[in-house]
């Protein structure tokens, strides 16, 4: 049996546009990474079984061009941002900006398969600031609730929360409500315009 | 001293007892907050996974008013400072950036307030002013300050402290007569809002850190984030039932404990909002 050799060099010239088109996204050359292991050693949720994919794996992803996979991870949903990886790699790549740029590209390809609850979660939430201008929490987590499940996860605890005044009922109140509708409505149109050019 | 405040919306519903708390601290050392007027939410933690230019754009309105005013800004959540810092950090680093972010805003915005964690607003008003406040020093108690991750990575952006091993929180809990401890897991990620997307995953997260933190000999842990400071607290009794374990240890902000100090009793800063019970902990100080 002979192990199939993986000429590195030869991929990236073949799916060099991938890697490009990360750097552009994230203003971080993955082809620097040496595959040390260390981000995905101090990495809190692969350490807790959270991803499918090891962080330092997805990095390999990228240098081999494999767009397809990676983006269908669910490791680049579940990552919390928390950058300890980038804190730590001896190459100097912010790894959780990759995995930002990769989540955005993932959602503008419209991927939701790997990671169904995490994109339930980002979109509910990006619709609750939009049409409240703050965060309504108590309108969020029932919605969220009815299409996740999640409250049925604080049975326990959930109860408490309301009683003690944590949680409004009503929506929070502002005078200029749809602030962040309209800014996100401007950010479209100006990345509208740039793909034009 | 006079800063503008931008509270976020975790200040106005779970974490009230932060927003009470820092309110209470800053005018007993009388640091002044002007809160911005009809801000909005900073997007974290999903507008930046939409498109960078969105993660930037939706928390960056919330700087102008502070900029008109010429004063830095105090955003005590971590989300939230830490998504103000990024702004700061493009429109100062990006001119093509900072253009897009004022399009999108419709005003101008040059980066020029300064945006501080709590911890800095309140390390700023001096050790000398600090004790001078403390009425009823927390003595013998023995504190875990966690840290968490937004405030020190990555550290190039977030740099409030070392990304290992701050120790403002430590400083100001010793400046007002606590025992911090050290342990290792201060900058250990407790699962953030992975809390909601996959809930298991962030329950043994959290997990471990209440874990190392109770076997530092820890009394009580204490936060500058409102979900840590969720996550640590109210999911104990979760942890406990899924990991036979027997947790009851208190989780409260940095801030509560420093106004407790200062002669404020534990239910004007909100203490009573937080899940473990807090009173025979604090009854072993002093
Ligand atoms: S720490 Fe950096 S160099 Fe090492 S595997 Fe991870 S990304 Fe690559
Ligand atoms: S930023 Fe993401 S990949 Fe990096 S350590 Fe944190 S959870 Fe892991």
């Amino acid at each position: 049996m002979s192990a199939e050799v993986i000429n590195l060099s030869q991929l990236q010239n073949d799916h060099g546009d991938f890697v490009e088109r990360v750097r552009k996204m994230s203003g971080q050359d993955v082809r620097k990474c040496y595959q040390c292991g260390k981000c995905s050693a101090g990495c809190p949720v692969h350490n807790c079984e959270g991803m499918d994919v090891s962080p330092n794996r997805i990095m390999r992803m990228v240098q081999m061009g494999m767009e397809e996979d990676v983006l269908r991870t669910k490791t680049i949903w579940i990552c919390v941002l928390c950058s300890t990886c980038t804190a730590r790699c001896p190459r100097d790549i912010d790894i959780a900006r990759v995995m930002d740029a990769l989540r955005i590209m993932s959602f503008e390809r419209k991927i939701t398969e790997p990671a169904k609850t995490a994109n339930i979660f980002h979109e509910m939430f990006m619709n609750n600031i939009k049409k409240y201008g703050r965060m309504y929490e108590f309108g969020f987590a029932v919605g969220y609730t009815m299409k996740t499940g999640y409250m049925l996860n604080l049975l326990d605890v959930g109860p408490a929360t309301l009683l003690k005044g944590n949680l409004a009922f009503f929506p929070p109140h502002m005078k200029n409500s749809s602030q962040i509708r309209e800014i996100a409505e401007n950010v479209e149109k100006i990345e509208r315009m740039e793909g034009e050019h | 001293m006079k800063y503008a405040y931008y509270p976020g919306c975790s200040l106005h519903s779970t974490a009230k007892g932060f927003d009470m708390s820092v309110k209470d601290v800053c005018k007993k050392l009388d640091i002044e907050l002007w809160e911005v007027p009809d801000w909005a939410c900073c997007g974290a933690s999903s507008a930046h996974s939409f498109g960078h230019l969105l993660g930037l754009a939706v928390p960056a309105k919330t700087l102008v008013p502070a900029e008109k005013e010429g004063l830095d800004i105090v955003a005590p959540c971590a989300a939230c400072w830490q998504r103000l810092v990024w702004v700061n950090h493009e429109v100062n680093s990006n001119p093509k950036m900072k253009e897009k972010i004022n399009k999108a805003i419709g005003a101008e915005l040059n980066g020029t307030s300064n945006v501080l964690s709590v911890m800095e607003a309140i390390a700023a008003a001096g050790e000398e002013k600090i004790s001078q406040a403390v009425k009823k020093p927390l003595k013998g108690l023995k504190v875990a300050a966690y840290y968490g991750c937004y405030y020190v990575k990555p550290p190039k952006i977030a740099h409030v402290d070392d990304p290992e091993r701050p120790h403002m929180i430590d400083d100001l809990m010793a400046a007002v007569g606590a025992e911090p401890v050290d342990w290792p897991y201060k900058t250990e990620c407790c699962g953030a809002s992975l809390n909601f997307v996959d809930f298991n995953t962030t329950l043994a997260m959290s997990k471990k850190v209440v874990d190392i933190a109770v076997k530092s000999g820890a009394d009580i842990i204490v936060t500058a984030c409102p979900i840590c400071q969720m996550n640590l607290d109210m999911l104990q009794a979760k942890m406990n039932k899924k990991f036979g374990t027997n947790f009851n240890i208190p989780v409260c902000y940095f801030t509560q404990l420093m106004a407790v100090a200062m002669g404020s009793s534990p239910a004007d800063v909100g203490m009573n909002k937080n899940y473990v019970p807090f009173e025979s902990t604090l009854a072993k100080s002093g």
